[in-house]
């Protein structure tokens, strides 16, 4: 993991003190909450619906065991002794006090975590594979590069007020479990035709109230180039980037109404003035940041574990679990573990400080002290031995971390929603804990097979429902909430926005819709078909004609 | 200072969040602030109304209160008119510490 230089800390522990003679001032009336808001936001501080709200960052979703449990102390400490994963890989507390967060910040500062970078039209912090560093699937870490982004975009002058904020993700493998193109920047690490590791730049990809899928800007950057030539896709966007209304201030219509052909020579001819040298980063100082991410000190073993093939005849529920929840490792023995925070009964994300603490003990015990957050709101222990799944396992039952649905239906992505956000039209999390218990029988949602649903509670869209294999919208008229269903949408490298299917629902009609949709494709659903698939193979109608059936 | 002056129908109430602890708060009779919305002054009284911009722009400058604003109340129910409101009346329908229990540990 990346530790932090001196710089790092000057940094942090700044704003620390900063950030408490500004607390100060604004309890004793010397600066307004005008003036203090921008203030508190820099630091990921929001007012939402029903109290502040602190929002943490979690660089590429990296975490130690250390920080963990600094976070369950936090939350027990200064909120309600639990936390929630955002899609941005990031960690909310939704009840702190004002007068308490000088203190989180001096907290969070210890571990070598802020709230930089997770609010305001700045570049957000930089989100990447939960599966890095650990997935046999990847050219290189992605971290390395996350990081080189981390440190170019955090406190930089020119960016720090951007049109609006401004998203990027990285990934290193053909599979994309960082939704790169539905980013503002989505950038794959690939390998060219002379087998030179570069970068693919997309540009112009987003959620909220206007989706659309990246474009390619750059089919492959040396990748000595990349800071510079992201410096010039930033300043044509800082230049040419609307200011004037906020819906239409993202880079994605700047990209679609400028036509990327033409957004790509205005970023060409800025790039072409540049010194690249005086922006981009020594060999030795990427040599420098890589040596952070180094592999754990892994064992020589065989790729096959007789213990651990022993334990899945055994043990029917631990076999079922590791069907779901686990994935391949680049190193043989070991496996990357996948912890569903999706229990049927409670709020997806949701983690409580006791099962941050049991989280961090078995990232030490099990995993080398590393601990990933994703943006499916689950948790990731990236590398366990095979050998130890199975006292893994029995360890994560204790704690209610045992879900075995990764992937499945119920792994439900959900915003908090009217519940929590001072922006939702509606409520996500019941309506999300309403499908899941319809659909709580661990065999029929194997049957089903990989399904992605998504829950936003408004047009903003940070449930990631445009992507969902059916994303739902929630909304409100009159005093009633509704919620709208899109279907065919994909958050993978065939990422595709889903198709509105009509009038809404309330609440209950849905539950009962998506049962008869999801009968339907069992019905109709040729050999190895995911629902995707099937919805892909069909066309809108002949599922739009099941969900309006009723 | 408060930038929203009323401009509802109907009976209204006064709302802000604390600007310490940051919990929503509405404007009791006593000219005191509530987290219990039971206790919120609902007022048709123009002369009141401006009586309670008064106090909120007063307890703003005071730094007590943030976000000061009318809401429109149903003559009926006596609950606030709009969806969003009566969301930040009841509270979250659910919370996971209040599903399980958990309280701040201090």
């Amino acid at each position: 993991m990346y530790r932090y230089d001196e710089f790092d800390h000057e940094i942090v522990q700044s704003r620390v003190k900063q950030f408490t003679a500004q607390v100060e001032r604004r309890l004793d009336g010397r600066l307004t909450e005008a003036q203090f808001r921008p203030l508190r936001l820099m630091n990921g501080l929001y007012l939402q619906l029903h109290a502040y709200m602190l929002r943490v960052a979690v660089p590429y979703g990296t975490l130690s065991s250390k920080q963990m449990r600094q976070l369950a102390m936090i939350a027990d400490k200064y909120d309600r002794g639990y936390g929630h994963i955002t899609t941005r890989q990031n960690v909310q507390f939704n009840w702190p006090e004002l007068t308490d967060v000088p203190d989180i910040l001096q907290d969070l500062a210890d571990v070598e975590m802020h709230g930089f970078q997770t609010s305001g039209n700045c570049i957000r912090n930089v989100t990447s594979d939960p599966y890095a560093g650990a997935t046999a699937e990847e050219i290189e870490d992605p971290r390395p590069t996350a990081e080189l982004l981390r440190q170019w975009s955090t406190l930089h002058p020119e960016f720090a007020f951007l049109p609006r904020k401004f998203k990027i993700a990285v990934v290193a493998s053909k599979t994309d479990r960082a939704v790169i193109r539905a980013h503002d920047i989505g950038i794959e690490i690939v390998q060219n035709d002379a087998g030179e590791t570069g970068y693919h730049i997309i540009v112009g990809g987003g959620l909220g109230r206007t989706p659309i899928i990246g474009q390619t800007l750059r089919a492959f950057l040396p990748r000595e180039e990349l800071l510079p030539y992201l410096e010039a896709t930033l300043r044509v966007y800082n230049r040419y980037g609307r200011r004037d209304n906020k819906y239409k201030a993202r880079i994605k219509i700047l990209v679609t109404e400028t036509g990327i052909e033409e957004f790509t020579k205005q970023v060409e001819e800025e790039y072409a003035t540049l010194e690249p040298l005086d922006i981009a980063v020594s060999p030795e100082e990427v040599a420098r940041i890589t040596a952070y991410f180094s592999d754990p000190d892994f064992e020589t073993l065989p790729a096959h574990s007789d213990a651990y093939k022993a334990k899945l005849l055994d043990d029917k529920d631990f076999a079922l679990w590791a069907e779901n929840n686990l994935a391949e490792h680049k190193q043989d023995g070991y496996a990357i573990v996948n912890i569903s925070l999706k229990p049927l009964d409670l709020a997806p994300g949701d983690i409580t400080a006791d099962q941050m603490r049991a989280v961090a003990d078995l990232a030490d015990e099990f995993s080398f002290s590393e601990i990933r957050t994703t943006h499916q709101q689950n948790i990731v222990l990236p590398h366990v031995k095979k050998s130890d799944l199975h006292a893994l396992y029995g360890k994560l039952q204790k704690v209610k971390l045992a879900a075995d649905n990764i992937g499945l239906i119920t792994d439900i992505i959900c915003c908090p929603g009217m519940d929590f956000c001072a922006l939702a039209t509606a409520r996500s999390i019941p309506l999300s804990q309403a499908i899941a218990q319809r659909f709580a029988d661990p065999v029929r949602q194997r049957a089903i097979g990989e399904m992605q649903i998504k829950i936003s509670g408004c047009i903003n869209a940070c449930g990631h429902h445009h992507v969902g294999h059916i994303g739902i919208l929630g909304l409100e008229k009159a005093g009633v909430e509704f919620y709208q269903v899109k279907l065919g949408g994909d958050a993978s490298e065939n990422a595709a926005v889903g198709q509105v299917t009509g009038p809404g629902f309330s609440q209950e009609e849905l539950v009962d819709s998506i049962e008869r949709l999801v009968d339907y494709y069992i019905d109709i659903r040729e050999e190895g078909e995911r629902f995707i698939d099937s919805f892909k193979r069909l066309g809108m109608a002949p599922f739009k004609e099941v969900l309006y059936a009723a | 200072m408060s930038t929203l002056k009323h401009k509802g129908k109907g009976p209204q109430s006064l709302t802000a969040n604390e600007l310490r602890e940051g919990m929503n708060v509405w404007l009791t009779a006593e000219f005191e602030w509530s987290r219990d919305y039971g206790e919120a002054l609902q007022t048709e009284d123009e002369a009141v109304m401006e009586k309670m911009q008064a106090k909120g722009d007063a307890d703003e400058n005071d730094n007590l209160v943030v976000g000061v604003y009318f809401i429109d109340v149903e003559p009926d129910t006596g609950l606030p008119v709009r969806y969003r409101e009566k969301f930040r009346v009841k509270g979250p329908s659910y919370d996971t510490a209040d599903e399980l229990g958990l309280q701040k540990v201090k």
